[in-house]
């Protein structure tokens, strides 16, 4: 095994920490999205699929898994974060570690991983399930690489800036029922933005989880509604700012000490 | 050695943490403390006294790097207050019960053990000492919610010393327990001062504050009143207890010659 230098030993027990808990909340944390997102894979597309056509000639259950893994990811990583460190919060055991020899980034890394794990492996369940029951591959590897890396940064440390800001669990919950979950169902996991008339196609470029998913579903079939590189772009200019915003709450303090 | 802590033209003005479309709470714009001046020694077992809203728990925040000061310096054992050096030399236990709800009594010790640098074999042995110092052995595996108050109040004290600090902050330790318990805390903190540790102590109850410290500061509206031992403030405001003392210190009139 091997030993964590000293100067990291906070990092790595505020990161075990995060991630102890995901796991002893397996069922509500990991099981219950997989489970959800699973269904969604089967209802809309094993048995309506059939009555669906094709999209860009990809057979409709394999066209939606990229997306539906995206919506669950997102989802897992901005909720997880939210909602344990609102909690730390609410509950003041976040001093524990504000008290601790631990530098700012070294804490917003520590939090941030939570999130991270509990998407990773929400994704990698679904990726399987999704393999064994649907015709949908990983056409590139790489491309999905940095897709899920870009997703985990951005709404993992989202998460984190919307627990400090949050002053009750409601807060959290708004932004993920009232702005994530309805721009992760518009950002064409279920349809190609292509196919709606205009200004419907042109808004839903405005739409940040649009370019997420589009991103996801080069990496799983190679083919999206807008270039890789535009996608990717999009993503990881967002990731710089949520992490850039997330970075200067620690440093500062603001919001996290009175 | 230098001062266990030295504190100096400390300014605390909550108000300048709004967040998006929030409301400003009720302390924003308060001025909690206002430059105070404070010198403990090493090895000193120093109690601040004061009524609700004084500044207490303010200046320990401070000192702990839990807020952000409006002004002054502070430093530990010669330490800048936020430096990583200062920061490892402090154990804090707060003045609210804040557990960890998701850990367990020994996970509560492992991650803070964790979070302070200790490596994982020291952080076991220690942790067990902890537990068996503190008589919680027996709930190693019983998560903070499930404990009683007294065994959470416990595991507090346990957490502050899991890193064997220099400087122990207790703020009010004994608030709420029963009478037994505070007696059991009492040996064990004086046990830790008899070690070399110096104690910082805030409480509400006089009698602990004479039975423990060596030295005692009153503090008011932010600011420094007096400071001397329980004898010397007796004689400074010409009392006979120090609950007249304290009163007197306080701008108070109430007679308090019951609890002579």
């Amino acid at each position: 095994m091997v030993a964590v230098p000293a100067h990291r030993r906070g990092l790595a027990a505020l990161a075990t920490r995060e991630t102890h808990r995901v796991l002893k909340l397996w069922l509500q944390t990991i099981a219950a999205p997989v489970l959800a997102s699973f269904l969604f894979i089967v209802v809309f597309g094993l048995s309506l699929g059939e009555r669906i056509d094709s999209v860009d000639a990809i057979p409709y259950d394999a066209y939606i898994v990229p997306g539906l893994i995206a919506m669950a990811m997102v989802q897992a990583a901005y909720s997880n974060n939210a909602s344990s460190v609102f909690q730390a919060r609410f509950e003041h055991y976040i001093n524990d570690v504000l008290a601790a020899p631990m530098r700012a980034w070294e804490v917003n890394l520590g939090l941030t991983i939570g999130g991270v794990v509990r998407a990773l492996a929400i994704g990698a369940a679904l990726m399987v399930a999704s393999l064994l029951v649907t015709p949908v591959g990983i056409a590139q590897p790489l491309v999905l690489l940095a897709a899920v890396a870009l997703l985990c940064v951005l709404f993992g440390s989202l998460g984190v800036v919307v627990g400090i800001y949050a002053e009750s669990f409601d807060h959290h919950m708004a932004v993920n029922s009232i702005a994530i979950l309805p721009l992760a169902f518009l950002g064409g996991v279920f349809y190609s933005v292509e196919s709606l008339p205009s200004p419907w196609e042109e808004l839903s470029h405005l739409n940040p989880i649009f370019y997420l998913v589009q991103a996801m579903r080069f990496g799983f079939l190679g083919s999206a509604d807008v270039p890789v590189a535009l996608s990717l772009g999009v993503t990881a200019a967002l990731a710089v700012l949520v992490v850039a915003w997330s970075a200067r709450l620690f440093a500062t303090g603001r919001r996290l000490k009175a | 050695m230098p001062p266990a802590l030295d504190i100096r033209g400390l300014s605390k003005v909550y108000g300048d943490a709004r967040g998006l479309g929030r409301r400003p709470s009720s302390t924003e714009g308060f001025s909690a403390l206002e430059g105070l001046d404070l010198h403990v020694e090493a090895g000193a077992f120093f109690g601040l006294l004061g009524p609700n809203g004084a500044g207490k728990t303010t200046l320990i925040s401070a000192v702990c790097n839990l807020i952000r000061i409006t002004a002054g310096e502070v430093r530990v054992f010669g330490e800048p207050h936020d430096s990583l050096a200062a920061r490892r030399l402090i154990g804090l236990s707060e003045q609210d019960v804040n557990l960890d709800r998701f850990l367990d009594v020994r996970e509560t010790l492992l991650y803070h053990g964790g979070y302070y640098g200790m490596d994982r074999d020291r952080a076991r042995r220690r942790a067990r000492e902890m537990m068996e110092v503190f008589d919680l052995s027996g709930k190693a595996g019983v998560r903070a919610p499930k404990l009683s108050g007294g065994m959470r109040r416990r595991l507090l004290l346990a957490r502050a010393l899991m890193h064997e600090p220099r400087l122990v902050i207790l703020d009010e330790p004994t608030a709420a327990v029963d009478f037994e318990l505070r007696l059991e805390l009492w040996r064990y903190i004086r046990r830790l001062h008899g070690e070399g540790t110096t104690i910082l102590l805030t409480t509400h109850y006089l009698e602990e504050a004479e039975e423990l410290c060596d030295e005692i500061a009153l503090i008011r509206s932010g600011r420094l009143v007096a400071r001397d031992s329980a004898e010397g403030l007796r004689s400074a405001y010409g009392a006979t207890t120090l609950s007249e003392a304290y009163v007197r210190a306080m701008g108070g009139q109430e007679d308090v010659s019951f609890l002579a």
